[in-house]
């Protein structure tokens, strides 16, 4: 048999089960590394000059923190003019840990993936993609720049992810990197 | 089109039903409007002879309120108010009046009506006991001393099908925050997401709805009726209601023994839209005060079309089920109710770089062809409510004390439109972005009884909430525990026409965010803790001038404490990237404090008229230190330029005024006028305030077929019932409020007002004896428009949706004979 001051205390009861609820849950559970969640934190691109040319030039874009907060940190390349350059494109993820080499997985799968390269303005940099994958399409992983008269200007980078539609433009797909570097040649 | 031809062939059908009438009023709306008035003067006037007067008892002579007075020759009724009045219009004649109470003996008397009559009736009480006779009822509710719109009935039918979002639109001074042509978050006089509280069965909608293209994880079919609370609402509804609060109302359990159920089905000509929805509900004979109802709905639409093109990847899949039980007996009842929402929207893929060819140019739409197949990018939610309610009623004084508790668990994950690069990782096919949220709340109300003209009620409500993201997935919203408890009173005296009504809040939240940061290189866990005690206080007034005009007056002054989303957000979604205050606060700015608005609404209403009815509301809300979401310039990622906003916060004020008007100009013929403006100002920057919406105005012209007498050999007007047809035009302003530096903030310049033309029919069709089936055909942008809205976030670079045919049908369902 309830009376009323019986009921009053269940319902005090009943209303206090959020507060119950949070007294036993003490311990926060707090964001784990998200080792699930693909980026690309890092884009380095190496230039190496014929033998007895010099040594090689890096240009590097990274972004270890993502989107927003601390910028990015971009050096651009200074390249010495009318030379041949072998070019080597490298892409990792640092948040992991070892870094993530996404360098490997685009090369595994090469039919699925384009490198675009755009210079402004063009006649500064005449850039060539030297390998192809198991259809024959360019990929652009391996590079030859050939520089002419001296100037300024930028080199743009896309990668563009096409499975299942790549066909040797840079029209399907998404774009999984778009970076621009400052260009000097001398 | 997949529907389309099926449709076709109704729409003709309906049409052959049609009465000539109807196509001659369609014709003197389109053509004479002019002739309208003209007319109006002469037949109608002779019928608004006003027939009044005061039912008492004979004995005491006091007012009987709730005394039922039917005219005989018309059946009309009209039911006492608290003065004893009751009253009618009518033409000159010659009328029976029968006036009835409980517990009274009935009387009649027979008028000559020529000019305005008063005839008052002295009832006597009635020897007859009233043995074994059980009368339920709910205490009337203090009417709300806002301005308060309902969506019910057949306003509320005309958008089944509909997301809850864009059904709310009807009302004016509501609009919308869309996200392409599936998302909807519904904005009241400018105030939207944290702002708006939406209350689902009267618990309180917990889960992802901060997010601006998060619509709300409501099935719209669950509710018979839909309450709009426009403006400061936060007392009764929760401290952030400071832009009104959202009722989403199943009808009561059924409270006499049977079984019924009702059947909708959709059907939608422009993105091949199919819903279907059924509602069981009964008790059964040997326990009538056990009720159920089951209710289920299914939604399925493919790619939506623009007048020019098909939108990529716009399609929907929704399933929804929820179910009821409950047991009342004469002083207590006791309630379980259980629903789950799932959805899979899908959302157009934002253009890569967009924002640097948007200025001046438009970028051309992603080419695509009718489907229903899903595609990425994608939101999939899943929204499950429990909830168990009881009341009990105490003796005396002690009036009735009410208790409810609800769990409710928000799934949200977001696709990108990115597959991921590695193929074991593409295969689980899990969302980039994750959200979970849990939250269990409880609320206490207790609403004594007291003597004399006052009333009120107290309440205590408290909150437990945690928010995660799948382990692995990538962070937007932190992890956090949100700690909420609130108490408050109201109380209400109303002496005659007036009603006085206070109210008191106090709430504390805390709010203990974790998120993840790589700003020194390495992963680490930032973890804040917050805690804010925000009152809150409001005075209203009510006034009523005889049967047909209501003023109210409400001044409130509100505290809002900012939510996770605006302090700690950060990272892309859907190729847009946000971020919350406290991520890039400038140094020695002062940390995100809670919001105080202070408001003050006025309105005044015509109801129940039999010529003029609407309301006319006037507001104004000045919130200190709002938080608000803003563009900032675009955001370098490894990926390119993202088109990126920020939380911020200001002084702001809203100034702003809605209409609503419908004039019968004849018997079958109203006129109707909805507007709505808001003005939205920063006062700290002396500007205006970016995303307010545009000024609207919607005029219309309805036909109803006079009820009652069935003329005699037409065939069609046996089987078609209360017939009517609609004409209507919506305009939209451009919005040229826009902040002074909109050039260099904002993407794009809003876009270009527009007009949109629609048409409704429908009527009840009686297919057999008991089965009258309600159909209409909607059309909405008739003309096939191609415009743009200020309010969708996707209008930089999508138009709105084309031309689009709606049939809607409505059977209700009967099992076996129910008890009589």
């Amino acid at each position: 048999m309830f009376r009323f001051h019986s009921r009053f205390r269940l319902a005090t009861l009943l209303l206090a089960t959020p507060f119950i609820f949070s007294a036993c849950k003490k311990d926060k559970a707090e964001p784990k590394p998200d080792e699930e969640n693909e980026q690309i934190t890092t884009v380095t691109y190496t230039l190496t000059p014929p033998p007895g040319g010099g040594s090689p030039v890096t240009a590097t874009w990274r972004d270890t923190d993502g989107p927003g907060g601390n910028n990015p940190t971009i050096s651009g390349l200074t390249l010495a003019a009318n030379t041949t350059y072998t070019g080597a494109i490298s892409l990792s993820d640092e948040t992991k840990s070892p870094v993530a080499d996404i360098t490997a997985e685009v090369r595994a799968e090469s039919d699925e993936h384009l490198f675009v390269y755009e210079s402004t303005p063009a006649s500064l940099l005449a850039i060539t993609r030297t390998d192809r994958d198991v259809r024959n399409l360019e990929v652009g992983l391996a590079t030859r720049v050939v520089t002419s008269a001296a100037g300024t200007g930028r080199l743009k980078i896309t990668l563009r992810h096409q499975p299942g539609t790549k066909n040797g433009t840079a029209t399907p797909g998404d774009t999984d990197v778009e970076v621009t570097f400052e260009v000097t040649v001398r | 089109m997949p529907s389309l031809g099926g449709l076709a062939i109704l729409f003709m059908r309906v049409f052959s039903y049609l009465p000539g009438l109807i196509a001659a009023g369609l014709g003197v709306a389109l053509t004479g409007l002019p002739a309208l008035p003209g007319r109006a003067q002469t037949a109608p006037a002779r019928c608004n002879l006003v027939l009044a007067g005061r039912v008492a008892d004979h004995e005491a002579g006091m007012a009987l309120l709730g005394a039922t007075a039917r005219l005989l020759e018309t059946g009309e009724v009209s039911t006492t108010d608290s003065a004893g009045n009751y009253h009618f219009h009518v033409c000159a004649g010659t009328y029976h009046l029968e006036v009835s109470f409980v517990g009274y003996r009935s009387e009649s008397a027979e008028l000559r009506v020529t000019t305005a009559v008063v005839r008052n009736f002295q009832l006597h009480p009635d020897a007859v006991q009233l043995a074994g006779t059980i009368v339920r009822g709910q205490v009337a509710t203090a009417p709300p001393t806002q301005a308060t719109a309902v969506l019910g009935g057949r306003a509320l039918a005309a958008t089944r099908g509909q997301s809850l979002g864009e059904a709310l639109l009807n009302v004016s001074g509501v609009a919308a925050i869309q996200t392409g042509p599936n998302v909807f978050k519904p904005m009241i006089h400018g105030l939207h997401s944290n702002r708006v509280a939406l209350l689902n069965n009267g618990v309180r909608q917990e889960g992802q709805q901060w997010g601006q293209d998060h619509g709300p994880e409501i099935d719209p079919f669950v509710a018979s009726q839909m309450t709009v609370v426009k403006g400061a609402a936060g007392v009764r509804y929760g401290a952030d209601a400071i832009g009104g609060a959202v009722l989403v109302q199943p009808a009561a359990l059924p409270d006499s023994a049977g079984t019924t159920g009702q059947v909708h089905l959709v059907g939608a000509s422009n993105n091949g839209l199919g819903a279907a929805s059924a509602t069981v509900q009964g008790a059964p004979r040997r326990l009538p005060a056990l009720a159920w109802r089951v209710q289920g709905t299914v939604r399925r639409a493919g790619l939506t079309r623009t007048p020019d093109y098909w939108i990529s990847s716009s399609t929907l899949a929704e399933y929804n089920y929820s179910a009821a039980v409950g047991w009342r007996a004469q002083r207590w009842g006791v309630e379980a109710f259980m629903s789950q929402y799932n959805a899979r929207l899908g959302l157009y893929p934002v253009p890569e770089n967009w924002n640097l060819t948007a200025r001046g140019s438009s970028v051309a739409p992603l080419p695509a062809s009718f489907t229903y197949e899903l595609e990425r990018p994608y939101q999939q939610i899943q929204h499950t409510l429990f909830k168990l309610s009881g009341f009990y009623k105490l003796n005396g004084w002690g009036g009735r004390v009410g208790l409810t508790l609800a769990q409710q668990a928000d799934n949200r994950g977001e696709y990108d439109k990115y597959r991921p690069r590695n193929d074991n990782v593409a295969n689980k096919n899990l969302p980039e972005l994750d959200y979970r949220n849990q939250t269990t709340t409880a609320d206490l109300r207790w609403e004594p009884r007291l003597p004399g003209n006052w009333g009120g009620e107290l309440g205590l409500s408290g909150t437990y909430q945690d928010n995660t993201y799948r382990p692995g997935s990538r962070f937007f919203i932190p992890y956090y525990t949100n700690v909420a408890a609130g108490a408050y009173a109201l109380g209400h005296w109303r002496p005659g026409p007036w009603l006085l009504e206070v109210g008191l809040r106090l709430d504390r939240r805390s709010l203990d965010t974790r998120r993840p940061t790589r700003a020194s290189g390495a992963f680490a866990v930032v973890r804040e803790d917050f805690a804010f005690t925000t009152p809150a206080a409001s005075a209203g007034v009510v006034r009523e001038f005889g049967p047909h005009v209501t003023l109210r007056a409400d001044a409130s002054l509100l505290q809002r404490a900012p939510a996770a989303n605006e302090r700690a957000s950060q990272g892309v979604h859907n190729g847009i990237y946000e971020e919350g205050y406290d991520i890039t606060r400038p140094a020695g700015a002062p940390a995100l404090g809670p919001e105080t608005a202070r408001s003050a609404a006025f309105s005044l209403s015509w109801h129940d008229h039999p010529r003029l009815n609407g309301e006319l509301t006037v507001y104004q809300s000045q919130i200190q230190n709002y938080i608000y979401q803003t563009p900032v310039p675009p955001v370098l990622d490894i990926r390119g330029l993202f088109p990126s906003y920020r939380f911020q916060q200001t002084d702001a004020r809203f100034r702003g005024l809605d209409l609503l008007v419908a004039y019968r100009v004849a018997r079958p013929l109203t006129l109707g006028l909805k507007a709505a403006t808001v003005v939205e100002r920063d006062l700290r920057q002396d500007d205006y305030l970016i995303l307010a919406p545009a000024d609207r105005l919607e005029g219309w012209v309805r036909y109803e077929a006079p009820a009652g007498k069935v003329k005699e050999g037409s065939s069609a007007s046996h089987r078609v019932r209360g017939f009517y047809a609609q004409l209507g035009i919506q305009s939209v302003g451009r919005q040229t409020r826009v902040p002074r530096d909109n050039e260099v903030r904002d993407y794009q310049p809003s876009p270009p007002g527009y007009w949109l033309c629609g048409a409704e029919i429908g009527g009840t069709l009686r297919l057999a004896a008991h089965t009258p089936v309600e159909i209409s055909v909607t059309a909405t942008n008739l003309l096939n428009t191609s415009y743009r809205d200020y309010l969708n976030r996707y209008r930089y670079f999508l138009d709105e949706m084309g031309r689009n045919l709606t049939l809607r049908l409505r059977v209700p369902l009967a099992f076996g004979a129910p008890k009589t």
